[in-house]
C-alpha cells in the first residue's frame, strides 16, 4: 500500500503515456518526446528550486517576473556590449553573470526581509513580482530587444546531438538539486527548517541562512530560465513568462510537495513537470480545445492534492 | 437560591489510563471550594466533565438532587453550570458589553429587529457588573483592559447566565497580588449570593484568603475533602502528594568544584531578574519553581534562544559575548545542549525519520564537508539507540512512530551526539512513562560521571530531590533560595515553592 501511494504519480504518468501512444497521433516518437522535454525544461528548472523553497516553508511568487527581468537584462547587456565591439562570447558570459546576480540579489533580499522583519515571502515576492516586471519594462522601454550576436540562440534553441540544450540543463539542474536535498547537510536543514523552524533553531541550525539560500537559489534558477527563454525567442521581452509562477507551483504540488513545508521530493517535482508537459502535448495532438486544456490543468491540481492529502502525516 | 451540584461515582477512562476513578463530590451554594491536585491528578478532566465538554465513562451528575445529562457546554450552561477557563475567550476588539452578551445582544422590536438595542445592551451588561460590585465602563474595548480586568469580564460573562455553579480554572495564574485580592472579593461576593464556586488552583498560599472547603484529587482518585484550616498547609501537601518514597541518587556521584557554567546578574524584561548561579563540573543542578516562575525563560535565555537585557554568562571562567549568547547555534558550538519543555513543537521535526532527528544538532559532525548520507546517519544513530535503550524497530521510520518516552530519549541522544559540556533539561520527563523517566535520570547521572553538567527544571519536585546535587528555588522570576536534596523532604520543598512570595524573594533566601 505504501509503495502504491509513493508511486501513484509515476503509475498515472505511465498510463497516460500508454493511452496517448495509442490515441494521439505522433505522440510516441523520439522527436516528440524530446520536444516535450525541451518545452518543459525552462519552467522545470525553476520548479526544482521552488521545491526547495516550498519544503523550507516559503514561497516565491516572483519567478515569472524574474524570468522576464533576467531575459531583458541579459539581452540589453548583450546588445550594448556587442555594439561596443566586445566579442560575442565575452558579452554573453557577462550578461549571464549579471542577470543571475541581479535575480539572486532580489531573492536574498526576500529571505532577509523574512528573517529580519518577519515579512512573509508571499508578500515580499508579490512585491518583487511587480518590481521585476516593471524593471524589465524600464530596461527595454516596453519593447522587446531583438538584436543578438551569433551563438546566443544556442542557449535556448541549440541541440547537442539530438537533444535540446535546455533539456540537458533541465536534467543537470535536477541531478544537482536532488543531490543537494538528499546528500548534503544543507538539504537536511531545508527539510528541518520547513518541518519545524523552532526545533531547527533550537538544534543549532542557522534558520535564517537556510531561508535566504533557498530564496537565492530559486531566483538564480529563474534567471537561467529567463536567459534561455530570451535566447530561444531571440527576444528580450518584458511581457514574457506571465503566470509562470503558477505553472511552476502547480508542478511542485502535483509532485507531492506539501505547501505546509517540511515534506516533498525533488523527484516528485520532475514527474510533476513531465506530467504537465505530456498532458498538454497530448491534448494538443488530440486537438483538444486550448481553453479546455486550461480547465483540465486545474482539475489535475485538485486530483493531485486530494491524492496527497490522503497520505498519512499530511494535513 | 441555595443550590447544589453533586457528582456520583464519576469514572473516566481513556485508552490505557483511568483519568478519574469513582469520584463522588458535592458542592453547595454559598461556599467556595478549592479543588487541588498536582499535574495529572484529574482536576481538569473533572472540570471538563462538569462543564459538559467531556463525557464520563460512568457515573451521574445531579443538580439539586435531580440527575442531569451534560452532552455539551451548552447543556451545562442551561443547567446553571458556568466555567471560566484559564485561557481567556474574549474578543479583544469588542466592547465589554458586547463580550458579556456575546451572541445574546438585545435587539430592537418590530421592523427594526435587525438592529441592536445598544442602550439596553449597556444597561444589561452594567447590571451584571454592578451585581458583582465591579465598576467598569461597559463601552470600553476589552483590548484596553489589563489581564485582571479581562478576567473579571470573563467572570461577568459567565455570571450573566445566572449560574448556580461557577467553576474557575486557575483564574489567578496570570494575576498580580492586588489583582488577585480584587478577584477574590468578587468571588466571595458571588458565593455570598448563593453561588457554589469551584476554584481550581495549585497555589496553596491563596487558600487562606478564599477557600471554605479544600478538596484534593490524586492520581484520579478522591483523596479527601476538609473544611479549610489555615494551620495545616503541610497536611494538604501530604494529601496532594501522598507518601512519597524518597529515592536517592547513586552514591558515587560527586559534583566537581571547578566552575563550568556561571550565570551572573542575568535579567530579561519581566521574565526573570538578577539570576546568579554557578554550575560545576559533573554537577546536576535542579531548578524548582511553579509554572510561570521564569524557569523556562531562564533556560531559553542561557541557551541563546531568547535575548537577555543584562548580565553575562561564563563558560570555564571565560565570558561569552552577548552577541554569542543571542544564538542557539553559537551556544551549541560552545558546548551547550538544550532539551526544551515541549518536544513535539520545539525539539523534533515530525514526519522526518528517527535518525535524521537524532542527527539534527550534529549534522556537521555526522557528515563530511557538508555531505551526509542516510548510511552515515545510521552508523551514528545505532550506538546511541543501544546506549539509551531506545526501542526502535527501524531508525528510518518517522519519529512519530515512537512512544513519548522513546521520542524524548531521541531528543536526549540528539544532544549527546554533539559532545556537549552542559545540557539544559526543561521538563524532560513530561508525559513519559516511569521507566523512560528512570532512563533519563540514569543518563543525567552518567553525564555527571563524565564531568558534564546538567541543569534540570521540573514541576515534579520529587524528581529534583531524587536526581540533583543541589536545588535552586525560583519564584516570580528570581532565585528565592537554595536547598540540598539530602536535607529536605519533598513536602517541605513543595511548601517552599508554593509559599507566599510577598516577602522580597531575595531576602527570603
Amino acid at each position: 500500500m505504501k509503495w502504491l501511494r509513493n508511486t501513484i504519480l509515476e503509475i498515472v504518468l505511465v498510463i497516460l503515456c500508454v493511452f496517448l501512444s495509442f490515441r494521439a497521433r505522433g505522440f510516441l516518437s523520439a522527436e516528440n518526446l524530446l520536444k516535450i522535454l525541451g518545452d518543459v525544461s525552462m519552467q522545470g528548472i525553476i520548479a526544482f528550486g521552488m521545491t526547495m523553497v516550498i519544503i523550507a516553508g516559503e514561497i516565491d511568487l516572483s519567478v515569472g517576473s524574474a524570468v522576464a527581468f533576467s531575459g531583458c537584462i541579459a539581452a540589453w547587456i548583450v546588445e550594448r556590449l556587442t555594439r561596443d565591439n566586445v566579442p560575442a562570447a565575452a558579452s554573453i558570459v557577462l550578461a549571464i553573470g549579471a542577470a543571475i546576480a541581479a535575480n539572486m540579489l532580489a531573492g536574498v533580499l526576500s529571505g532577509f526581509f523574512r528573517i529580519r522583519f518577519r515579512v512573509p515571502t508571499f508578500i515580499s515576492t508579490l512585491a518583487w513580482m511587480a518590481i521585476l516586471r516593471g524593471g524589465a519594462k524600464l530596461i527595454t522601454h516596453g519593447f522587446p530587444i531583438n538584436s543578438f550576436p551569433q551563438g546566443f540562440s544556442f542557449l535556448g534553441a541549440g541541440y547537442i546531438g539530438d537533444i535540446p540544450f535546455p533539456a540537458i540543463v533541465f536534467v543537470a539542474v535536477f541531478l544537482v538539486i536532488q543531490g543537494i536535498m538528499t546528500f548534503t547537510t544543507f538539504g537536511r536543514s531545508v527539510y528541518a527548517v520547513g518541518g519545524n523552524a523552532e526545533a531547527a533553531r533550537l538544534s543549532g541550525i542557522g534558520v535564517g541562512r537556510v531561508k535566504i539560500a533557498v530564496m537565492a537559489i530559486v531566483a538564480g534558477l529563474a534567471a537561467i530560465a529567463g536567459i534561455m527563454l530570451s535566447s530561444r525567442l531571440l527576444s528580450g521581452n518584458p511581457e514574457s513568462a506571465v503566470g509562470w509562477e503558477l505553472d511552476v507551483i502547480t508542478a511542485v504540488i502535483i509532485g507531492g510537495t506539501s505547501l505546509m513545508g517540511g515534506a516533498g521530493r525533488v523527484w516528485g517535482t520532475l514527474i510533476g513537470v513531465v506530467f504537465l508537459g505530456v498532458l498538454s502535448n497530448g491534448m494538443t495532438l488530440m486537438n483538444v480545445d486550448e481553453y479546455w486544456q486550461v480547465v483540465a490543468r486545474g482539475i489535475l491540481i485538485f486530483v493531485a492534492v486530494l491524492v496527497n492529502q490522503a497520505q498519512p502525516g499530511r494535513r | 437560591m441555595a443550590s447544589s451540584l453533586e457528582a456520583r461515582n464519576i469514572r473516566k477512562e481513556y485508552p490505557g489510563t483511568v483519568a478519574l476513578d469513582d469520584i463522588s463530590l458535592r458542592f453547595d451554594g454559598g461556599r467556595v471550594y478549592a479543588l487541588l491536585g498536582k499535574n495529572g491528578a484529574g482536576k481538569s478532566t473533572l472540570v471538563k466533565i462538569l462543564a459538559g465538554t467531556v463525557q464520563p465513562t460512568s457515573g451521574e451528575i445531579l443538580i439539586n438532587g435531580k440527575p442531569i445529562t451534560l452532552r455539551s457546554a451548552t447543556d451545562a450552561f442551561a443547567q446553571g453550570i458556568a466555567t471560566v477557563y484559564q485561557e481567556l475567550s474574549l474578543i479583544p476588539e469588542l466592547s465589554i458589553a458586547e463580550n458579556i452578551l456575546l451572541g445574546r445582544l438585545p435587539h430592537k422590536t418590530g421592523a427594526l429587529r435587525m438592529i441592536i438595542d445598544w442602550p439596553a445592551a449597556r444597561a444589561q451588561a452594567k447590571a451584571v457588573l454592578d451585581e458583582m460590585g465591579v465598576h467598569l465602563d461597559v463601552r470600553r474595548k476589552v483590548a484596553e483592559l489589563g489581564v485582571a480586568q479581562q478576567q473579571v469580564v470573563e467572570i461577568a460573562k459567565a455570571m450573566s447566565f445566572k449560574p448556580a455553579v461557577l467553576m474557575l480554572d486557575e483564574p489567578t495564574s496570570a494575576l498580580a497580588r492586588h489583582e488577585t485580592e480584587m478577584l477574590f472579593r468578587i468571588i466571595r461576593r458571588l458565593a455570598k449570593s448563593g453561588v457554589a464556586v469551584i476554584h481550581i488552583t495549585h497555589r496553596l498560599q491563596e487558600l487562606a484568603q478564599i477557600a471554605d472547603v479544600v478538596t484534593v484529587l490524586r492520581d484520579g482518585k478522591f483523596i479527601g475533602s476538609a473544611e479549610f484550616n489555615p494551620a495545616t498547609p503541610e497536611s494538604i501537601v501530604h494529601m496532594m502528594f501522598g507518601a512519597v518514597v524518597q529515592k536517592q541518587r547513586p552514591a558515587d556521584l560527586k559534583a566537581g568544584t571547578e566552575p563550568l557554567l556561571e550565570v551572573q546578574g542575568l535579567s530579561r524584561g519581566d521574565k526573570f531578574r538578577d539570576i546568579d548561579f554557578t554550575l560545576h563540573r559533573g554537577e546536576i543542578l535542579g531548578i524548582a519553581g511553579m509554572l510561570g516562575s521564569g524557569r523556562t525563560e531562564l533556560l531559553r535565555a542561557i541557551f541563546g534562544a531568547d535575548p537577555i537585557d543584562a548580565g553575562r554568562i561564563l563558560l570555564d571562567g571565560k565570558a561569552v559575548r552577548p552577541a554569542q549568547a543571542g544564538s542557539p547555534k553559537r551556544m551549541m558550538e560552545l558546548g551547550l545542549g538544550f532539551i526544551p519543555e515541549n518536544r513535539k513543537e520545539q525539539a523534533l521535526v515530525l514526519g522526518q525519520s528517527i535518525r535524521t532527528n537524532l542527527c539534527l544538532a550534529s549534522m556537521n559532525r555526522v557528515g563530511w564537508c557538508g555531505l551526509i548520507t542516510s548510511a552515515r546517519e545510521q552508523r551514528t544513530t545505532l550506538p546511541l539507540i543501544e546506549r539509551l535503550a531506545i526501542k526502535v524497530a527501524d531508525a528510518g521510520l518517522p519519529i512519530d512512530s515512537l512512544s513519548g518516552g522513546n521520542q524524548q530519549k531521541i531528543v536526549v541522544a540528539k544532544w549527546l551526539n554533539t559532545k556537549p559540556r552542559v545540557i539544559l533539561f526543561d521538563e524532560p520527563t513530561r508525559g513519559i512513562d516511569v521507566q523512560a523517566k528512570q532512563h533519563i535520570f540514569q543518563i543525567m547521572w552518567d553525564l555527571s560521571r563524565e564531568g558534564i553538567g546538567s541543569i534540570f527544571v521540573s514541576s515534579e519536585l520529587e524528581e529534583l530531590v531524587e536526581v540533583c546535587h543541589r536545588i535552586l528555588i525560583m519564584k516570580s522570576g528570581a532565585i528565592a533560595g537554595e536547598v540540598s536534596p539530602d536535607q529536605i523532604t519533598v513536602d517541605e520543598l513543595v511548601v517552599r515553592c508554593m509559599e507566599t512570595s510577598t516577602v522580597d524573594p531575595r531576602s527570603a533566601a
